[in-house]
């Protein structure tokens, strides 16, 4: 599997942080990584940016997760990309909603290194 | 007919699903142990404070309060670094162990999972200031050690739907 370019959306630059190394540890060698503190954010980068993978927390200020999702598959950006949620909101209707919107993959805070290797490189596989 | 939500929540053991979402998170994200301790009153010192609102089937809030060197720590539990300050990164930090202590204990109740929402963090800093909420369904208010440091956690449920 050659590099790739990932973009973290939370509002939190702590749970970036921990995400971006949480990919390192699950192997994937990262070219770029880009982040987003809120789902409007991460519309903005993917208009300019082309990335692989993208990763993103539900619970935001300004634009959440879920309907950053639905704007990025209504804008038909970034059509073949894995999304992957990563929140604290962790019910079956929370993931439902999340895999309605677009979403390939769910991830509850907190987690291990280990999980989120067993959600992420499958997916990467498939592209 | 369905048990009342109220019912449901009163009925639940709060304390250990506390107990054990807070093990969970400080074991997960910073590969430490956070048990149960005696009560811990911090008087004077200086001290940092999270605050996660919940609202729907339950409101109420869970507030996170600890000491600097217990924020600075866990800060670098997470990250990696030590911080050399208490700067935004550090009660980001905490404001996401707050945010994570308060979604693992919620989820342990499927009235709470799927029916109650989290806010966004809210983090005071500052000596000699309370919390306080009028007339409480239930509360919950624990004291655990981490490492070396007293860390005070609560639930406070002001009405359920």
């Amino acid at each position: 599997m050659s590099d790739i370019n990932a973009l973290i959306v939370d509002d939190s630059s702590v749970m970036r942080k921990i995400v971006e190394r949480a990919l390192r540890q699950a192997g994937l060698s990262l070219n770029k990584v880009y982040e987003a503190s809120s789902g409007a954010e991460a519309l903005d980068v993917l208009k300019s940016e082309q990335v692989q993978l993208i990763l993103s927390d539900i619970n935001m200020p300004m634009m959440d997760g879920l309907e950053f999702l639905r704007q990025m598959r209504a804008q038909d950006l970034a059509p073949d990309v894995p999304v992957v949620m990563i929140t604290t909101e962790g019910s079956e209707e929370h993931v439902k909603a999340a895999i309605a919107a677009g979403a390939q993959g769910y991830i509850r805070k907190p987690f291990t290194p280990e999980q989120v290797k067993d959600r992420v490189l499958p997916l990467l596989e498939l592209v | 007919m369905a048990t009342p939500a109220r019912e449901l929540l009163q009925e639940s053991a709060h304390a250990q699903d506390l107990d054990s979402a807070v093990e969970e998170v400080f074991r997960l994200m910073m590969g430490a142990n956070c048990a149960p301790a005696e009560e811990h009153v911090f008087g004077n010192d200086e001290t940092i404070t999270a605050v996660i609102g919940l609202a729907g089937a339950m409101s109420g809030a869970c507030t996170l309060r600890c000491g600097m060197d217990a924020a600075l720590r866990m800060a670098e539990c997470m990250v990696g670094v030590r911080p050399a300050e208490l700067d935004d990164m550090v009660k980001d930090a905490i404001g996401e162990v707050c945010n994570m202590v308060a979604g693992a204990w919620k989820g342990k109740h499927p009235v709470l999972a799927s029916g109650c929402m989290l806010s966004t963090p809210a983090v005071v800093t500052g000596t000699n200031y309370q919390l306080h909420m009028q007339q409480p369904e239930f509360r919950i208010d624990r004291s655990y050690r981490f490492e070396e440091h007293a860390v005070n956690i609560s639930i406070v449920c002001e009405s359920i739907q």
